[in-house]
């Protein structure tokens, strides 16, 4: 069981080790990060179907919590330890240039560090992983090396360092208050000690630093540069998962510690303000990433509003829409690689990748939201637990949400429909861009996934339930961390 | 009106932050963790400097996380650095002063760097602080002839392998059915040089890492300057 800290452990071995052993063999060097991700795959798919009582605390170093530090694995963490590398090795930046080594090397970072943020149960040891994912995708923006990406990454640098230096104070506010860091521990201290003043501003201080990937709606003015500028398979992992990721620290923390009405409507504007600001920018974009950009920070509004529903039916819209988005998302990135730039130019492209629009209008299908694609039931969830809910906020809430799945199907089916229509107007547009057959590729295994998700969405209601039951269980995560002992409160 | 903006915030939030500050009492710290760990950590892992128990012991995982940022810093540094590689020594030699200077210092600081390191389980100080001292000794050569260059591939092998060592002692533990970073061997007399396990040899490595990377770091940065 020790060994699920080899999802973490390996990657980074094999990030500091990667550039000497590319610079002796370049065939090793170039298996080694597929290699290390499938393993984690590999392992990490075998905890799911094996018969280990789920959920467990692991304590590193052989501490037990909370004087150590703990990985605590439930089946929300493994599900997206799972993606993580899943969708690492997906994303895995395969084109080969002068900067493989370091590139790959980031890249294994990044997804250590993610892995890290899925399993960590400890709040300053998230906060070492959320700092090193940040450095890592720094340096794989900044890859890109065309004067908009380091403009991008500037400003992306800016704004993540001052998350950071938020989320560090809010940290500090909790320690110098707790004494402790663990979050089983501050679950069981946090009646007593947070439920004050004090410890609102620290939950408001992290939540603003940890928003900045989650792509929160203040802080969020680094989205569209670096998705316009970074390569479409980054700009996949980061809409796609890191932005989840921050998502379910701000979930763990206000399940097991900040669990109040005040905290919960905080997320709740946002999330509605995000939905607002992000849906109508996207409207009005003329750039096919820029657009995803916008739209993505839309969508991460809804799932924030999904966030801050009281129960668990709530936290199950939240995991539908948010691996709902992961997959769609990612794909349109795919998409976007060969369709990137002005939205002008994809006039009649499907004419010259009729497999591409294709996945294109099925994504926007599932998107939007039209039954039986998954999008449909993960909004349908949504839409019921909003109406169920008595307080006015969620009922703006839902008309909001409302609105923007309308501009939404208004701004996706604006390009469907420039993609078949016939009309070439002008010949003198620059030559399109052929789909390089990768990124096509791997938009279709995205397709393949969500179809599959149409037709076994029965089983999967169920099992995200469940996940989501066991998520909401502060209880439970607070005895899986610290057994009750004889001896009594800490 | 964005310096209006920025001005709002810094003073809401310098306010937000002066009210805080007024709740809670400062001195007293809460030691919940800490107690325990100050009086257990002695027996259990052996090292006379606690803060290194601490630092290599209880939170050994949040040092593996921090020489990660490190090497992702250094890397994306490099990334970005990376194009620009023909320096020729257009620059002003140093004076004399400068140049026998270095060269006189150079063996002090190799000394107390590793000095430094090798005592981090006894005394203040560890791997990164004596990283840096010797990331200084070998960056001032460089600063004494800027036409000198380090070699990269040598430092990169250095530091590859003290990284891979971390995490390799870390592994080591786990396969022997116990847990991961969780200190090894044995704590001989607390105290002594040779006490506390696997500790100082982790200490060994954050040094040669730190040390390594800040090296390349700072003549990648000294050679592109030159070229400018």
């Amino acid at each position: 069981m020790n060994n699920l800290v080899l999802t973490i452990a390996l990657p980074l071995l094999g990030a500091f080790l990667l550039p000497v052993l590319m610079r002796l063999s370049q065939a090793i060097g170039l298996w080694l990060g597929p290699i290390i991700l499938g393993y984690g795959c590999w392992l990490l798919g075998n905890l799911w179907f094996s018969d280990i009582s789920l959920p467990l605390s692991i304590a590193i170093g052989g501490f037990d919590a909370p004087y150590g530090i703990n990985l605590y694995l439930d089946s929300l963490a493994l599900l997206f330890a799972f993606a993580v590398q899943l969708l690492g090795l997906i994303c895995w930046p395969y084109a080969l240039n002068q900067d493989t080594a370091r590139r790959q090397a980031l890249m294994l970072l990044l997804v250590a560090s993610s892995t890290g943020l899925a399993l960590s149960g400890d709040l300053f040891n998230l906060y070492v992983f959320y700092e090193l994912a940040a450095v890592a995708t720094f340096g794989l923006v900044a890859a890109s090396t065309t004067s908009a990406a380091y403009a991008a990454t500037f400003r992306y640098l800016i704004l993540s360092g001052i998350g950071s230096v938020l989320t560090l104070l809010g940290i500090a506010l909790i320690y110098s208050h707790t004494g402790t860091l663990n979050l089983a521990h501050l679950a069981q201290l946090a009646p007593e000690l947070l439920h004050d003043r004090l410890g609102m501003t620290a939950y408001l201080l992290i939540l603003i630093g940890i928003g900045v990937k989650a792509e929160l709606f203040p802080v969020n003015a680094w989205v569209p540069e670096i998705y316009a500028t970074a390569s479409s398979r980054l700009s996949g992992f980061l809409a796609g998962l890191l932005s989840k990721l921050a998502l379910l620290i701000i979930l763990r923390l206000l399940v097991l510690i900040f669990d109040q009405p005040e905290a919960v409507q905080i997320v709740l504007v946002l999330g509605i303000l995000g939905v607002i600001s992000g849906e109508f920018a996207a409207w009005r974009a003329k750039d096919m990433r820029r657009m995803l950009g916008f739209s993505s920070i839309g969508q991460l509004g809804i799932i924030f509003i999904a966030l801050s529903l009281p129960d668990e039916r709530g936290l199950l819209a939240l995991l539908a829409l948010s691996l709902h988005h992961l997959v769609i998302k990612t794909g349109l990135f795919m998409l976007a690689d060969g369709w990137g730039g002005s939205l002008e130019r994809l006039t009649g492209a499907a004419k010259r990748s009729p497999v591409g629009a294709a996945l294109f209008t099925l994504f926007a299908l599932s998107l939007v939201g039209v039954p039986p694609l998954p999008g449909f039931w993960a909004k349908f969830t949504l839409i019921t637990e909003l109406a169920a809910q008595s307080e006015p906020l969620y009922l703006i809430g839902l008309l909001v949400f409302l609105l923007a799945t309308v501009i939404e199907t208004s701004y996706l089916f604006r390009i469907v429909a420039k993609l078949y229509s016939s009309a070439e107007t002008t010949t003198n547009q620059p030559e399109h861009q052929n789909m390089p057959g990768l990124s096509l590729a791997t938009a279709s295994l995205f397709a393949i996934t969500l179809l599959a998700a149409t037709v076994l969405i029965a089983p999967i209601g169920d099992g995200l339930q469940a996940v989501a039951a066991e998520a909401k269980n502060a209880e439970l995560y607070i005895q899986t961390v610290i057994p009750a002992t004889p001896g009594g409160q800490l | 009106m964005r310096n209006l903006t920025g001005l709002l915030f810094a003073g809401g939030l310098g306010f937000m932050l002066l009210a805080i500050a007024s709740g809670i009492d400062f001195g007293s710290p809460p030691m919940r963790i800490g107690e325990a760990i100050q009086s257990a950590s002695p027996q259990e892992v052996g090292a006379a400097n606690i803060v290194t128990s601490v630092v290599l012991g209880y939170r050994g995982i949040d040092t593996l996380g921090e020489l990660a940022i490190l090497f992702a810093a250094a890397s994306a540094a490099g990334v970005v650095l990376g194009r620009r590689h023909t320096t020729t020594g257009t620059q002003r030699k140093g004076g004399f002063v400068l140049f026998h200077g270095g060269a006189l210092i150079f063996p002090f600081l190799l000394t107390i760097g590793f000095y430094i390191i090798f005592h981090g389980h006894l005394t203040p100080g560890g791997g990164f602080q004596g990283g840096v001292i010797l990331a200084a000794a070998f960056f001032l050569p460089l600063l004494a002839r800027p036409g000198a260059r380090l070699h990269h591939s040598i430092l990169s092998v250095i530091e590859a392998f003290a990284g891979a060592s971390f995490i390799l002692i870390g592994l080591a533990a786990l396969a022997e059915g116990q847990a991961f970073l969780q200190p090894m061997l044995n704590q001989d007399t607390l105290g002594s040089l040779i006490s506390a396990g696997t500790l100082p040899l982790l200490y060994i490595a954050v040094g040669l890492k730190v040390g390594a990377e800040l090296a390349s770091l700072l003549s990648n940065l000294a050679q592109t300057e030159s070229e400018q």
